[in-house]
């Protein structure tokens, strides 16, 4: 059976109806864009510092097999145990088979997009492992068995009230809750005996460092470095791309990341994985999951750069006012509309036109990813591979039609300007119509500029050369 | 064939070019200020706090007057004694009843008011810093690294310790309706206590 793809436009539509959440979320990052432009602004090597930064991912995306080869000697070395993963499937598997062997019942675990990528919480809890995110927003979204709406605050689509709701079904707290703080304050409380009798703990990794064999973890609430250091398993799961070469490479990733991310200087931990605790055992499982595939298209190969910072999606005017929900994938907003069509064509189709094309993006991402042009290079490849909707794909055959004849384009545009003016509304809003349902469509001007310059200025020309 | 060699083998045959993507050489980019002014600022920043000593004031004073309700002060360091000692700690959860962890830092952050603690000052008890409530760092103003760049490159800790964190002011979040919480499931508080 064919996948359907995605309706963004319907979901997206749902979430601007609830004018409190939508206004809410729009402010919130765009707060976020405007606080990392603060961030920005006190450094002034700042564009040098992004130009660097995506020299060393794209040098290091080229030398990839190399790097990955160095980084597994090095941890070997350290004692940290590796293992590759060819997809998701193959992830979880693995996963599943250390835990298995230790005899884990509790998994602990901080937010990594890759988990969510092979669904792994959906493997494990049917073997009988209890998987329990310990990041308060992503927490908020198990509890609430949604996906992570957005990669840094996964829960930023919801107000207060959602979390009381939430935490008083679950936590049996007050519903009725008002405060932040205390909201927060009972997630410490119902975390921390989960941690203190966890068997094992999971993290991600924003950063492998081919060098030493090491990974960095970057995160805010601690609640990382207490799944890795308290139980004596500690798993990281990380994607292939995430390599850098020298540890002397990631002064300019850590001075970028958290200031594009969420406009703080830093995150409050930056940790650093070499190997193993002393009486403890470290596993790193490399995964791939279409990313060595991704790696040879040649439009679209350095969207593997990306550090997930999520400024893209801050920025963008479409994310903002539709909601990372909207885009029905792990990964939303920009980055995610350039990279989930690589996992599912058919399904993320509709992902590459949530866009203005106005290039924001582009201009505040840290690695210099040409996200609005691979967004314009999707809708392309979407369109020959003949994935587009019916209705936007006969628009765009006629658009072409009529603009590679200029006689027909001409008659066409003069019809236009008289049925602007003369025909019915339902005439000219309903389902063949997409762009103007949410839109007015243009006024109907009195004359086009090409039927004034035939009357005043081809004429006056024959005039004067009649003179 | 293994995944690992099948994953590899398809990276050899998809990458781009590697001489059109040369590595650029390391640099040290940036404000060079290393001093203990910078330092306090960002720390103010990012949510810590300086312990202020008052006239007469020792460590123990400091820390009696800033946590009174505490009870149980661990000691990472020899010259300083506490309540209890963390070699007296025998698993990572007992770190769990430590109201106060005095730490001494080997090296802070002057751009991001950061400080680094390895295994080695935490008597390989890594979870002691983020089980307990509060953090007390000592810390000598010559001990201070102008930013990122010097850190990474001048820091031998981070070739060789197998766990090293940057800690950056107390734990905290602002998942919930954008409104930032100190104090989120890490440390509560995190003070620095300057020595010479």
């Amino acid at each position: 059976m064919k996948v359907k793809p995605v309706n963004h436009a319907l979901a997206a539509e749902k979430f601007i109806e609830d004018v409190a959440h939508e206004t809410f979320h729009d402010e919130r990052l765009w707060d976020l864009r405007q606080k990392r432009d603060e961030q920005m602004h006190i450094l002034p090597e700042w564009q040098e510092l992004r130009t660097r930064a995506s020299q060393i991912k794209e040098h290091t995306l080229a030398n990839l097999p190399e790097y990955l080869e160095q980084f597994e000697a090095n941890a070997k070395k350290n004692g940290i145990h590796v293992h590759w993963a060819a997809d998701g499937a193959e992830h979880n598997r693995i996963v599943g088979e250390i835990l298995e062997k230790h005899g884990v019942k509790s998994l602990i675990k901080s937010k990594s997009m890759v988990t969510e990528e092979c669904q792994m919480r959906e493997y494990l809890e049917p073997r009988g492992i209890t998987v329990t995110e310990t990041d308060l927003g992503e927490r908020i979204q198990q509890l609430d068995n949604q996906m992570p709406s957005h990669i840094v605050v996964p829960a930023v689509h919801k107000l207060i009230p959602d979390v009381a709701k939430i935490f008083a079904e679950h936590y049996h707290t007050d519903p009725n809750d008002n405060s932040a703080q205390s909201l927060a304050w009972q997630q410490r409380l119902a975390a921390r005996p989960v941690i203190l009798s966890g068997d094992a703990g999971m993290t991600g990794g924003n950063f492998v460092v081919a060098e030493t064999g090491s990974f960095v973890v970057c995160t805010n609430e601690g609640n990382a470095d207490l799944s890795a250091t308290v139980p004596k398993l500690h798993i990281a799961t990380i994607g292939i791309e995430r390599l850098v070469p020298r540890m002397a490479d990631m002064g300019v990733f850590i001075r970028l990341l958290s200031r594009s991310a969420l406009g703080s200087p830093i995150t409050q931990y930056t940790t650093h994985f070499r190997g193993p605790q002393k009486g403890s055992e470290m596993h790193v499982v490399l995964v791939d999951n279409g990313r060595s595939h991704r790696l040879g298209m040649q439009d679209f190969w350095t969207s593997l750069k990306c550090i997930r910072c999520g400024a893209c999606m801050n920025t963008c005017p479409v994310y903002r006012r539709s909601g990372g929900l909207s885009y029905g994938a792990v990964y939303s907003g920009p980055i995610g509309a350039i990279i989930d069509p690589t996992f599912n064509e058919r399904k993320y189709s509709t992902l590459p036109f949530a866009s203005t094309m106005n290039g924001s993006c582009t201009n505040v991402c840290p690695v210099k990813i040409n996200i609005h042009e691979q967004l314009y290079k999707w809708r392309r490849v979407l369109a020959e591979h003949h994935e587009l909707p019916f209705v936007k794909r006969e628009i765009m055959h006629m658009a072409g039609k009529l603009m590679g004849q200029p006689k027909l384009y001409r008659a066409a545009i003069n019809g236009t300007e008289v049925a602007l003016s003369t025909m019915p509304r339902f005439v000219l809003y309903n389902w063949l119509n997409p762009w103007g349902k949410h839109r007015e469509l243009p006024h109907p001007v009195k004359t086009t500029f090409n039927s004034w310059y035939k009357k005043n200025r081809l004429n006056k020309q024959k005039e004067g050369e009649k003179a | 064939m293994s995944s690992r060699d099948a994953i590899l083998a398809r990276l050899r045959d998809n990458r781009p070019d590697p001489n059109a993507h040369p590595l650029p050489p390391v640099a040290k980019l940036g404000d060079m200020d290393a001093g203990k002014a910078r330092f306090e600022n960002s720390l103010q920043i990012i949510g810590g706090q300086i312990l202020e000593p008052q006239e007469n004031d020792t460590l123990a004073t400091a820390i009696a007057r800033t946590f009174p309700d505490s009870k149980v002060i661990c000691s990472a360091v020899p010259d300083f004694e506490g309540t209890i000692r963390i070699e007296d700690l025998d698993s990572p959860q007992q770190a769990a009843s430590v109201d106060v962890l005095v730490v001494r830092s080997p090296f802070g952050i002057a751009e991001m008011g950061s400080i680094y603690l390895s295994e080695a000052q935490l008597n390989n008890l890594n979870s002691a810093a983020h089980l307990t409530q509060h953090i007390v760092v000592i810390l000598s103003p010559k001990n201070l690294t102008a930013n990122m760049h010097t850190a990474y490159i001048d820091r031998p800790e981070f070739h060789t310790a197998n766990y090293g964190v940057l800690m950056s002011g107390p734990s905290a979040t602002a998942d919930i309706q954008g409104v930032l919480v100190r104090g989120a499931q890490g440390v509560r508080t995190l003070s620095v206590w300057w020595e010479d």
